[in-house]
């Protein structure tokens, strides 16, 4: 939708935003599990939420989904409050769960059927689109087997064209791609891509694959620990950081650990330095072409390198900057006491 | 009314898919009905005792051809006699007799004399229901001893005519048909309704339904619709096998079943409804497993399906009147075995539809429909 309106005898086309939150916060008894958090998703933009586990992104999307009520802050999503109109933010949103939640006792084809019945998509359309949509994800073949015969792919697959069936206006994707090989993860961006040209659709994901955030995201919101820590295009988060290229290197003795920072600091090409047990991590210009000279300046300061690597900067050197760890770590889930395993994804953020 | 049919017609595709648990649920009521059937009989049989008799006397014998009898006809015990009186008493200790019975020496000379004749009764008193009954019948049979004549005697040259109550056992069977319909029920409101929630919800699919536009409304009577249909189709065929088995006649043909059916539907409306307030915020298939046990002895027993409600203690009459299974036996037995309409069992129609209506509120009220 585009508002088209008249100011001074000009046309004025504005698109309003998708997603407009702010304050929004939700405290679990102690745990404040998304912390005053205010950002707009504007019509038609792809925009990630990057996080490791437990840092709130799917309590917030919850929240953004009508499934758990904020506990003080307000979202509008669609052009409406998710804690006042709940139904009318239902209507025009498609979620795909972080759960695999097809069910296994019906057929591809009827998980889709059921689905546009509960948004009362006349017939006939409804079986023009599935038809459509299973075309796109793959799975037309396969319509009419049990869910139970899928693969976790397949399943996921599914579960994105069903988030489709009634043409929503913004999609929400809670870790599309988490448990998928690197093959499914592929295609499921490739037509996550298609749908969002060929629908204009407004896309919202939560990830905590950088290499996810930084191929599909039009801006990523860095979130840790229920609180955004950095909102910008995956390009411009990546050149707050100064130096281009990353040098890790392993040290077999660190002994003389502080005289090799000394020495490295006072090198014009390296910005800065972190140190992570044995390993340093440079950050310096033109990574390639320093490297020789950066080895000698360490052995010249009494250090062996037992080995070395280099790489570009990527989303996840922007999340250690901000953060100070690494994505990659997670936290343990939370699981209740009362009924054992059986639901942790209820509980878990 | 899309999105209402939507939720029923998925709930009974996912039911149909499940050929093991349809056949379970037709054939497990029918199981009760033979198990329950031969497990609860209505009289007790067989019941061992040791008897010593260490009178040689005229009223003895008379006392021993009177439990002969006993034996032969209603067959509450089989006697063994013995010569000695402690090894007797140590065979009820050891639990090979029910019982032994002693008749002293001096048991005719003390008729004679009226000096308070006694005989000794040695009960397994831990088995408390055997126990009252062979003292039932022996009291019985010492009485008789006075009279001049033995009502039945067995004697190798007359021809006897034995009783054998078919008539009284095929009827205790046919008594426990409205039982064993409420348990069809039951395991169809188990099976069907809040079960497939609970089970939603531990597989995660629920969350995908929370996410469309279905309201409680919807959802809750959706289930408990769908549900509906299952058990009283289950209930149906159930009633009917079981009228077969027992050989219950019609008295009022298609009548009788319209109004059979109408009590059966509104007793799984009651049950659904019942359930969903007890478990509709479970988030896993165990807590159903626990509670359907437990609901089902706790609900069927004191229905009086088994055993007259009249009998029970003051407590337990006053949980029997806010039992909707109470209710639909005294219903379905009337309809069946009283031949009554449906103006006579009015009062338990009333009863099931205001439970099932406060129910229902109660679960669509307390059904979550966030996370």
């Amino acid at each position: 939708m585009t508002l088209i309106y008249f100011l001074n005898g000009h046309i004025i086309m504005q698109k309003p935003n998708a997603i407009e939150v702010s304050g929004l916060t939700k405290k679990f008894g102690a745990l404040t599990a998304v912390d005053n958090v205010s950002f707009t998703v504007a019509e038609g933009e792809f925009f990630g939420f990057l996080g490791p586990n437990g840092a709130g992104k799917t309590t917030l999307i919850r929240m953004l989904t009508t499934l758990l009520k904020p506990t003080s802050g307000r979202a509008v999503v669609s052009c409406c409050d998710v804690s006042e109109a709940p139904r009318s933010v239902r209507e025009k949103i498609g979620v795909v769960p972080q759960a695999v939640t097809s069910d296994l006792d019906l057929t591809g084809y009827e998980n889709m059927d059921i689905y546009g019945r509960f948004y009362n998509i006349p017939k006939r359309e409804r079986v023009e689109k599935i038809k459509y949509l299973l075309d796109i994800v793959g799975l037309a073949n396969r319509a009419n087997d049990l869910v139970a015969t899928y693969s976790g792919g397949m399943r996921r697959r599914l579960e994105i064209a069903r988030a489709l069936v009634h043409t929503p206006e913004i999609l929400f994707l809670d870790e599309p791609t988490i448990g998928l090989d690197p093959q499914s993860r592929h295609v499921v961006w490739e037509f996550l891509e298609k749908f969002r040209e060929k629908d204009s659709l407004t896309i919202f994901l939560s990830t905590h694959y950088m290499e996810e955030a930084e191929t599909l995201c039009d801006r990523v919101a860095i979130i840790d620990a229920g609180k955004i820590i950095a909102l910008d295009s995956p390009k411009n988060l990546k050149s707050e950081i100064p130096g281009s290229d990353i040098v890790s290197l392993t040290l077999s003795d660190i002994s003389r650990l502080e005289n090799i920072k000394n020495v490295l600091t006072a090198t014009p090409f390296v910005h800065k330095i972190k140190v992570d047990a044995e390993t340093l991590r440079i950050y310096v210009d033109n990574g390639a072409q320093n490297l020789p000279s950066l080895i000698d300046s360490v052995k010249e300061a009494g250090g062996i390198v037992s080995s070395v690597s280099i790489h570009q900067q990527s989303l996840e050197d922007v999340f250690i900057h901000y953060t100070g760890k690494s994505i990659r770590e997670e936290e343990a889930k939370k699981v209740s006491f009362f009924v054992g395993a059986g639901v942790p994804q209820k509980l878990g953020r | 009314m899309t999105r209402l049919l939507a939720v029923i017609d998925r709930d009974i595709k996912k039911f149909r898919r499940n050929p093991v648990v349809v056949v379970m649920s037709f054939l497990m009521p029918l199981l009760y009905l033979v198990i329950l059937g031969n497990s609860f009989q209505g009289k007790l049989k067989n019941l061992s005792m040791a008897v010593v008799n260490q009178d040689s006397g005229t009223y003895a014998v008379r006392l021993i051809e009177n439990l002969k009898a006993i034996e032969a006809g209603a067959k509450t015990f089989t006697i063994l006699q013995l010569k000695d009186q402690e090894a007797a008493i140590e065979g009820v200790k050891s639990g090979r007799y029910k019982t032994a019975l002693i008749i002293p020496p001096d048991f005719t000379k003390r008729i004679v004399l009226n000096k308070s004749p006694e005989v000794g009764l040695f009960m397994d008193n831990t088995d408390s229901i055997s126990a009252e009954t062979i003292r039932n019948s022996v009291s019985g049979a010492v009485r008789a001893v006075r009279q001049e004549y033995v009502p039945i005697r067995e004697r190798p040259d007359e021809i006897y005519i034995r009783d054998i109550n078919l008539y009284a056992m095929v009827d205790y069977y046919q008594s426990l048909v409205p039982g064993v319909v409420i348990m069809a029920i039951f395991l169809g409101t188990m099976t069907a309704g809040v079960f497939n929630l609970v089970m939603d919800r531990f597989l995660g699919s629920e969350e995908s339904y929370l996410l469309t536009p279905l309201s409680r409304v919807e959802i809750v009577s959706g289930l408990i619709i769908s549900g509906l249909t299952i058990t009283t189709i289950l209930a149906s065929v159930v009633f009917a096998v079981s009228m077969i088995i027992t050989g219950i006649p019609f008295y009022r043909g298609i009548d009788q079943g319209i109004s059979i059916i109408i009590i059966i539907v509104l007793t799984t409306l009651a049950l659904l409804s019942m359930m969903f307030v007890f478990l509709g915020r479970a988030n896993h298939p165990r807590i159903v497993g626990i509670f359907s046990g437990f609901l089902n002895v706790i609900f069927f027993f004191p229905s009086g399906a088994v055993y007259p409600i009249e009998s029970f203690p003051d407590w337990l009459k006053a949980f029997a009147k806010i039992n909707p299974e109470a209710y639909a036996v005294h219903a379905l037995k009337s309809i069946l075995f009283k031949n009554a309409g449906l103006k006579i069992v009015a009062g338990d129609i009333l009863f099931l539809l205001v439970f099932t209506v406060v129910m229902t509120s109660i679960a669509i009220v307390t059904f979550k429909r966030t996370l």
